[in-house]
């Protein structure tokens, strides 16, 4: 006997009686009761169902007259007098305060609504969040340098090779410090590391800063504590003095205030530290010393993200010679110039020295703003990756407005019922906006809560190579742009609904049913399916934009690098010269290095699963040095020749690496320090330099030495997996050691790393208690760090096409959902008179697919035009590619299919009798 | 229905115990036999006008196994209201009875 839902019978026609909802919900309630009871008394007379839900419900008639004076007869609940009315301005806020309540308690009560949209909008807004923190942090926050916009890098470029960022000489940055006008100053670094031997504890290795005592200052950099360095100490012989980072100050002293004066052993040397830098001092350095031509390999190493010590330079210019160039210069502009003025300026002064010194032929200038420097290679993937997770949050939004327009179908009745009473339209939408701002601000709220924990994740998968991404955080700004964002979205997708109103047909609204078949609902319909073929067509772009890169990283992955990772542990030493003699006339035959190096190899080859163990001067993914080099007797023609990278490998290391030896011979243990001098080059060089002939034979000269080319062998890409191999020659080790002392091991083991990574770290305790072993993982995690700035734009952006994909889904699932609902009848009827389940189901397939299909093509089409933007993050895999175009189609195509499978289905259980009657 | 009337049928019904909307409804329409029969649409706001004028009080009735109800109840005032009602409707009907010659029903 229970009969229709009398109570959303009631509700229907009286949506808002009251201004508030609770009271609403107690008349609806009685009346409700009333009716049942009614209905069960026409239903004991005799009358049939139908008579019976007939009479009982025209006990309702005159339903806007009812509410009016329902409204006006109503007893006023314990809460929410009508506010006093004071004045014109007091009460628009009281009425907002009003609105704004009743906002809450509307959501309230429409939980799985509320809920519905929240958590979509928590997504957008949460996802959007997370990453504009991490633009705000690394490229919108101030720097800590003082004016960034007047300080440049100042870097030389070689005509002969097309290198445009390399570092100066020492004699040529004196010179240009003394002629120009276009700058302030100038100061110039040198990136080295030191190996810190603590009191207690370890050894461990430190990145140092060797600086020009006016770098400091020309960067606006004030000492916490302490000093900086004097132009007296910067000289050739100067003392052993050390400025140390806060976070060394902290990890080694517990900020210590009298640490000024106290020592460091670096090196095996005695250093007294005069003042403290504070953390973001090294700012920009490890970005300037990747874009330097010969310099990356120190920032590359361990993923360096920081400095620890600054040593002064005391630059000699005996040692350091107009031919070597070890400095990276920056420099400020003066208040006149620009970065042009300064490079036409500098230009003049190159060219000076050119004309004055041989080793300056070919050399010019490059003056760089340092943001750019700084900057360049973040800006791109970080601009691209907030545009993209702003198509997601206008999915997220696309979704909302969807939702709010199902909403604004039942809310239509309620919008009439108050129009009628001479709710003013303002009121109306002001009401509108009063809820979606209630709306938005809980999604803000739990949008932040999202961010703060997609951030954790965010900043340890990012790739040390961003600047400043350690200080990532939610401060005022994101909170900030958090609640914009909200507060847009709130207020853009939420007003449709009122403004629909306008042009309300009150009486229509209030007689129809359903708006089923009205012009308002059709067009209503029209609206919701564009919003879903929109959403369509982003969530293809971005899934394009994913795809695209997804395959960009298979590519990477799949490589042939030419030297085969896997298996490979990588260990780093640094030899102190003050056990390790590593005299230059005494070069190369260091016999104490040498005999460290034998030593410890022969212990490694002798652990019971090392297949093979090698010293080098660089690991694979090291892109080390590089340096000019001739041919004899083609020394002329080697003029115009770009520089070589010198690979320096014992000779185990091809077979450690597997790097196949294609001509010739490899290194043997015969190929010692006084023996005569040997190199092997990669198949480029041998393309590039001897094409059509045999280079086996022929000799090389660099570094003042002549050696006989032994071999040739395949290429390796050690400039990173995505860019070719340069030309490169190996060296014996044993004929070309470090002058510092830096080595690098390679073990090859079939054991697991871990154990290989112990036995190392003992053999090298057993050598030499006092070394430190550092920089010790596989080799395959040092590879997939050097492309870990690819990765983690991959990642992130296949996320978002994720996201954007399930928010697509959901949205053509609740179009369709509730056009099914809006068809009831007419599918009852189709039903009644014999449709199959299949042509039914077809129906509402077919609606899913179009909406699908459309998106799809408008979705291609938008990628065509956006996924060029990507082209820089792309490794062999083109903007338009064509199977990541492709492939978008049968996934969009699935996951549309799934959502509109669950509504057609839906459509097929209607019992057509109880959708007629309903209708 | 003269004005008012609907005021003094409401009250007689709850003047000797509280009832619910519907109970109130049945009532009038079992004692008039018919005669008079209130619609929702005109029952609730007036018994709503009632209440805010003071003469009815309403309150939500729990009982087990049931939904709650909302009984009114005479107030004071009502009773007093009621009493008042009654007397000037009384003098009424013996005025219309003797002019136009009507039984009491």
């Amino acid at each position: 006997m229970s009969g229709p839902d009398w109570r959303g019978l009631v509700r229907a026609r009286l949506d808002r009686i009251t201004d508030d909802p609770a009271h609403d919900e107690d008349i609806v309630e009685e009346l409700a009761q009333h009716l049942v009871q009614r209905y069960a008394e026409y239903l004991d007379r005799g009358q049939d169902q139908r008579a019976a839900v007939r009479n009982a419900l025209g006990e309702l008639d005159d339903t806007d007259g009812l509410a009016a004076a329902l409204r006006s007869a109503a007893p006023r609940g314990p809460v929410a007098p009508q506010p006093p009315i004071v004045g014109g301005a007091p009460s628009m806020w009281n009425d907002l305060g009003q609105d704004i309540r009743y906002g809450a308690r509307i959501l309230l009560r429409s939980r799985g609504f509320a809920s519905a949209a929240v958590l979509t909008l928590a997504l957008g807004i949460g996802a959007t969040t997370a990453i504009f923190s991490v633009v705000n942090a690394v490229l919108l926050r101030p720097v800590p340098f003082t004016g960034l916009d007047r300080l440049t890098v100042v870097w030389q470029t070689d005509r002969n090779t097309g290198t445009v960022r390399e570092p100066s000489s020492l004699p040529d940055f004196l010179d240009v410090k003394e002629r120009s006008r276009q700058f302030d100053g100038f100061g110039g670094f040198d990136a080295s590391e030191r190996t810190l031997t603590p009191l207690e504890g370890e050894p461990s290795r430190l990145p140092v800063l060797l600086v020009t005592h006016d770098l400091i200052p020309l960067f606006g950099v004030r000492p916490i504590l302490g000093r900086v360095f004097t132009a007296e100490e910067d000289v050739p012989g100067g003392p052993e003095l050390a400025l140390i980072s806060e976070r060394l100050w902290e990890q080694q002293f517990q900020r210590a205030q009298d640490v000024v004066g106290r020592t460091i052993r670096l090196n095996d040397v005695e250093t007294e530290i005069i003042g403290v830098l504070p953390a973001d001092s090294d700012f920009g350095i490890m970005q300037i010393l990747r874009s330097a031509a010969y310099a990356r390999g120190f920032a590359d190493r361990d993923l360096r993200s920081r400095v620890d010590v600054w040593i002064s330079l005391r630059g000699d210019t005996r040692v350091l010679v107009r031919d070597t160039h070890p400095l990276l210069v920056a420099g400020r502009l003066a208040p006149s110039a620009t970065v042009s003025t300064a490079q036409a300026e500098m230009t003049t002064i190159m060219a000076d020295l050119e004309a004055q010194y041989p080793s300056n032929d070919a050399r010019g200038v490059f003056v760089e703003a340092m943001g750019d420097v700084v900057f360049s290679s973040v800006r791109g993937p970080l601009w691209i990756l907030l545009a993209a997770v702003g198509l997601v949050l206008l999915i997220a939004c696309v979704n909302v407005a969807n939702l709010l327009l199902a909403r604004g179908t039942t809310r239509l009745r309620e919008v009439a019922v108050r129009a009628a009473m001479g709710a003013p339209l303002r009121r109306l939408v002001r009401q509108f906006a009063a809820e979606n701002l209630v709306l938005a601000l809980a999604s803000a709220a739990l949008g932040v809560v999202f961010a703060a924990v997609a951030l954790r994740g965010l900043v340890a998968l990012a790739p040390a190579d961003i600047p400043r991404v350690t200080e990532v955080r939610i401060d005022g700004v994101v909170l900030a742009l958090a609640a914009a964002v909200a507060l847009m979205t709130g207020l853009v997708f939420g007003i449709v609904p009122a403004l629909q109103a306008r042009r309300l047909d009150v009486q229509g609204a209030l007689k129809a049913e359903e708006s089923r078949g009205s012009t308002a609902g059709r067009e209503r319909g029209t609206l919701r399916s564009i919003l879903v073929v929109s959403e369509v067509a982003l969530a293809v772009v971005l899934v394009i934009g994913a795809g695209l890169l997804i395959k960009s990283a298979w590519r990477l992955s799949h490589v042939d690098a030419g030297f085969l990772a896997a298996s490979v542990l990588k260990a780093e030493v640094q030899l102190p010269s003050s056990r390790y003699r590593s005299r230059s006339d005494q070069f190369p035959n260091f016999v104490s290095v040498h005999r460290f190096n034998d030593e410890l190899l022969r212990r490694l080859a002798g652990l019971p699963s090392v297949e093979a163990a090698a010293v080098v001067g660089n690991h694979p993914v090291d892109p080390g040095f590089q340096n000019s080099w001739q041919v004899v007797g083609r020394e002329e023609e080697a003029r115009t020749w770009p520089e070589i990278a010198i690979r320096r490998v014992g000779p185990t290391y091809f077979e450690t690496v597997r790097l196949t030896v294609s001509t010739g011979r490899s290194f043997s243990d015969t190929d010692g320090p006084l023996a005569p001098t040997v190199s092997i080059i990669n198949e480029t060089t041998a393309r590039r330099f001897f094409p059509g002939q045999d280079p086996v034979g022929q000799e090389i000269r660099f570094w003042g030495v002549n050696r006989r080319i032994v071999g040739v062998v395949r290429d390796e890409k050690i400039l990173g997996l995505s860019r070719e191999a340069p030309p490169a020659v190996y060296v014996p080790f044993a004929q070309a050691p470090s002058n510092n002392g830096s080595e690098t091991f390679l073990v090859r083991s079939s054991a697991p790393l871990a154990t290989i990574a112990t036995s190392l770290r003992a053999a090298v305790r057993e050598l030499d208690p006092q070394l430190a072993v550092f920089g010790i993982q596989p080799l395959t995690q040092t590879v997939a760090e050097s492309v870990a700035r690819e990765r983690f734009v991959m990642l992130l952006l296949v996320s978002f096409a994720g996201v954007a994909v399930v928010l697509a889904a959901i949205g053509i699932h609740g179009v369709l959902s509730y056009a099914v609902v809006q068809r009831r009848h007419e599918l009852g009827i189709r039903m009644a008179l014999g449709a199959p389940a299949v042509r039914v189901t077809g129906l509402v397939l077919r609606q899913g697919a179009l909406l699908t299909a459309v998106g799809l093509v408008i979705g291609l089409a938008g990628a065509l035009a956006l996924t060029r933007v990507l082209t820089t993050q792309l490794y062999g895999v083109s903007a338009t590619d064509l199977t990541a175009f492709a492939a978008v189609v049968p996934l969009l195509g699935i996951v549309a299919l799934v959502a509109t499978w669950l509504p057609a289905r839906q459509a097929v259980r209607t019992d057509p009798l109880e959708a007629m009657r309903d209708g | 229905m003269k004005k008012g009337s609907a005021e003094l049928l409401i009250l007689s019904v709850i003047e000797n115990g509280q009832r619910h909307g519907y109970e109130i409804a049945r009532q009038i329409e079992l004692r008039s036999r018919g005669a008079i029969s209130f619609h929702v649409a005109s029952l609730y706001p007036m018994l709503y006008r009632l209440e805010a004028r003071g003469l009815i009080e309403g309150r939500w009735v729990e009982k087990a196994g049931q939904r709650r109800r909302r009984y009114y109840r005479l107030t004071t005032n009502g009773h007093v209201t009621l009493a008042a009602q009654r007397s000037l409707w009384r003098e009424f009907f013996v005025g219309l009875n003797r002019v136009a010659g009507l039984r009491n029903a």
